[in-house]
């Protein structure tokens, strides 16, 4: 019998990024939180120190910052009619896991979305016709422009401290950035990281060929910085271990480095870690929450009652959370009705790998997850798409972000897979090799999608989320496209040996990718066609809010982390100047 | 992830092997001229050249150098890092009445010559007197875990396990001169060290007298025989 606790005004499932701002601001609004955490309490000190937190077997091979999938997994398959199976071991992409979630592991690389992403299909019809289109594609607007979103990407930024050069301010372009962005009111606030050699060789490379390479956008920081919380972050030393690690120098942009401290010195804040939500719970209309149901790690299930339910999970987590809850009409890929786990996207990544003689040395172990200089002359809407027959894009870049040992062996086409030929080769290669990344968009279909598996369970006996998905053969043509594009910028950097490996079909999970799972539980105009209003509201449920890449209507060119913080913002906004005034629907029908 | 090899066997990431990692001077240097020469280094050590004293005047033959803590220990030290600084001496960036002109009068192979001497001699290190306890106990938390509310990371993130060292960039500092230690971080923090001003004086800077007094105190008697054979 679950305990029934004292109730508070909001608690939130998950205390990762998203969980982790929401719970800050409206405890600091005066508001009573509660955040629940799955996972383990953990911080810069003592639990990212080093030499622990630079074991690459246990972190980056063994995955120990990642969801357990002992106990949870999502099931998957490439279509409806083969059976899914559970992921027992993570490869393709890696859920985080405990507080601070996914932003404990990533690289930080942190990209806006493009103005034309917020109201693609309008854009694409006006640009292209109403029948360029692929009808296999789901595309939809967002119901939020990228104008309503600036003032929170900014937001966003300042409290990540992120370094970069902006390419348009205000509608001016700016030399040294990206000028095909869409605009900003101001200036990064702390100025790019270091060019290392490989960004230079690379900038060098696309200059020749008349592109516009500008510094990644970093979230690994240039200098030291306080952020508007008061918190202080350190400059990046570059040691290449970001991704898959949690930063000990207090240089990456975590919730333990940006948020988490400030909400913590908060009364009206609580953290409560090893506690997992088993659902969302409704009253007798199904049209409000009363508040969530979890379990601890002693194994007792408590009745958390609260007034606002904010699902603040890694995305395919929020989806499993709103059918495990009986919350929205699941999606029905064969009648296309139903809303919850439509329009599931991923990221179409490939590559190019540039081989040197060895007398260029890369040292491509002195890196930072998001060092490194890209183009955006092939994302998303920035060159005509007329002639390709497909939509998206790619970005382009030079961004090495490592090269730890156990996983950096580059070594070209026709080298044996082991053996003596094998290490001679990886010796040789080692320090000349360059890998371009081909960092592209993925559209939503009618067959991809998520839902609940029919047979398997995790540890507290509720249904796994099953998957469905792979790539939109729209998505295959972009990246042969961008793939050959790297390639001969790959041969203009003077490489040696310069190979592109554009991504084909079909999608495996057992080959890293990277973690960037999106939609299942959209935002939008439209009732029939998305779960969650503009606000990121449930239209069902109206004192629940989904806050993650999960809302995202399909994933654009770029890393998502950077427009996932401004939904937050732009939800919290909501929820702060209109939603706490006036308790319901955000947005009538 | 042999599943990952034969899938990416063309590509960048592949899996699991030993990786015999060249990380000497002379394979890092770009445009290296020829190699080093650890005779001729200790030919220098013991007796200079016609311009320069010799080293062990001050450093000891052995790159000991004395216990009075005003000059570095520098047996062991990575070559790779022996050469950076003498080429700093010759800028400004770690201007030093008494190295200065030293690294200024050797020719570029005498530099390399005598820090490959030093970087290959692990000579024992002298007794030393401890320092206070609860000093060394202060400069051990700093060490280890760096100081969370002022943001100050553990000084082990960079320079190895209690000080061992990450070669060929990042210097020891267990077994190195508590004086020594303390003498370059208040330089760095009143900016006459310049190199390393990202890092080192953004550190120093957050350094009060009494973490100075203790980090060092605690990197001096952080010495273990496996770790000071370490080069």
């Amino acid at each position: 019998m679950a305990e029934r606790l004292k109730p508070v005004d909001v608690v939130t499932v998950g205390v990762g990024m998203t969980g982790g701002i929401m719970g800050k601001e409206l405890a600091a609004a005066g508001l009573k939180v509660v955040g629940l955490e799955r996972g383990p309490m953990r911080d810069t000190v003592p639990d990212f120190q080093s030499p622990v937190i630079h074991d690459e077997l246990r972190f980056a091979v063994r995955k120990a910052l990642m969801q357990d999938n002992v106990k949870e997994a999502m099931t998957f398959r490439n279509s409806a009619d083969q059976t899914a199976l559970p992921m027992r071991r993570w490869a393709g992409f890696l859920p985080g896991n405990g507080l601070g979630g996914a932003l404990v592991h990533w690289n930080g690389q942190t990209y806006r979305f493009q103005p034309a992403d917020f109201i693609y299909k309008t854009h694409l019809e006006q640009r292209y016709g109403k029948d360029f289109v692929d009808p296999e594609l789901t595309i939809q607007d967002w119901g939020a422009t990228y104008e309503d979103l600036e003032p929170h990407y900014d937001r966003f930024e300042y409290l990540c401290g992120t370094s970069g050069k902006a390419g348009n301010l205000k509608g001016q372009i700016q030399p040294g950035g990206n000028p095909f962005e869409g605009a900003r009111s101001r200036e990064y606030p702390t100025p790019p990281m270091k060019e290392p050699y490989y960004g230079a060789l690379f900038r060098k490379g696309a200059e020749s060929l008349g592109y516009h390479p500008f510094p990644q956008p970093a979230s690994t920081l240039s200098q030291p910085y306080t952020n508007p919380e008061g918190l202080k972050l350190q400059q990046c030393v570059f040691c290449g271990f970001c991704e898959r690690f949690a930063c000990e120098h207090f240089a990456k942009a975590s919730p333990q480095t940006i948020v988490l401290p400030a909400a913590l010195k908060n009364p009206n804040y609580e953290l409560r870690t090893g506690c997992q939500v088993l659902r969302v719970n409704l009253d007798s209309t199904g049209k409000k929450a009363t508040g969530v149901a979890y379990v601890n790690a002693a194994g007792q299930e408590f009745e958390q009652p609260a007034d606002l339910v904010l699902i603040t999970a890694f995305a395919l987590n929020n989806v499993r959370m709103l059918l495990n809850s009986g919350i929205g009409k699941p999606y029905d890929p064969n009648t296309g009705e139903g809303v919850v786990g439509r329009n599931y996207a991923y990221q179409t990544v490939s590559s190019a790998t540039v081989f040197y003689d060895d007398d260029v040395n890369i040292n491509p172990f002195m890196a930072s997850g998001s060092s490194g200089t890209v183009i955006d002359d092939f994302s998303g809407d920035n060159f005509d798409h007329g002639p390709q027959k497909f939509i998206g894009g790619a970005y382009i870049g030079s961004i090495m972000t490592n090269g730890r040992p156990i996983e950096f062996h580059p070594t070209p086409p026709g080298t044996p897979a082991w053996g003596l030929g094998w290490k001679q080769a990886v010796a040789r290669h080692y320090n000349h090799t360059i890998a371009l990344t081909v960092h592209g968009s993925s559209h939503p279909t009618r067959r991809n999608y998520l839902d609940l598996d029919p047979t398997y369970k995790d540890a507290w006996g509720l249904p796994l989320l099953r998957i469905t998905f792979e790539f939109p053969d729209n998505d295959i043509r972009m990246s042969s496209y961008v793939t050959e594009k790297a390639a001969e910028i790959g041969r203009a950097m003077g490489g040696k040996t310069v190979v592109g490996t554009p991504r084909r079909p079909p999608y495996t999970t057992t080959v890293y990718q990277t973690t960037h799972n999106t939609g299942g539980a959209i935002m939008g105009n439209d009732p029939k066609t998305s779960p969650l209003n503009r606000y990121l509201q449930c239209w069902d449920v109206p004192n629940v809010f989904v806050v993650g890449a999960s809302a995202f209507v399909h994933n654009a060119t770029y890393n998502p982390t950077d427009t996932v913080g401004a939904l937050t913002y732009w939800a919290l906004a909501a929820i702060k100047d209109q939603y706490l005034k006036s308790p319901g629907p955000l947005v009538r029908t | 992830m042999t599943c990952v090899r034969r899938a990416n066997a063309a590509a960048v990431i592949t899996a699991i092997a030993v990786l015999g990692l060249a990380w000497s001077a002379a394979s890092l240097a770009q445009g290296n001229k020829r190699p080093a020469d650890p005779k001729h280094g200790a030919v220098i050590a013991a007796q200079g050249t016609a311009n320069v004293p010799a080293c062990a005047q001050c450093h000891a033959f052995s790159g000991a150098s004395d216990s009075s803590g005003a000059f570095p220990r520098i047996a062991g030290q990575s070559a790779y890092y022996l050469e950076q600084q003498m080429h700093d001496f010759t800028a400004s960036v770690r201007a030093n009445a008494i190295m200065s002109p030293i690294a200024k009068a050797l020719s570029a192979d005498d530099i390399v010559d005598v820090a490959a001497y030093y970087a290959g001699n692990s000579d024992p290190f002298p007794p030393l007197a401890s320092a206070d306890a609860a000093l060394v106990k202060e400069g051990q938390q700093l060490a280890r875990l760096g100081n969370a509310t002022k943001g100050i990371q553990a000084c082990n993130n960079c320079h190895g396990p209690d000080g061992a060292g990450i070669p060929p960039a990042i210097p020891y500092l267990a077994g190195q001169y508590a004086q020594y230690i303390a003498f370059e971080l208040q330089m760095w923090k009143r900016g006459f060290r310049k190199n390393s001003p990202e890092s080192m004086a953004v550190i120093a800077q957050q350094l009060d007298e009494r973490a100075i007094a203790a980090v060092a105190a605690f990197y001096q008697q952080a010495r273990d025989p496996a770790v000071s054979a370490s080069k």
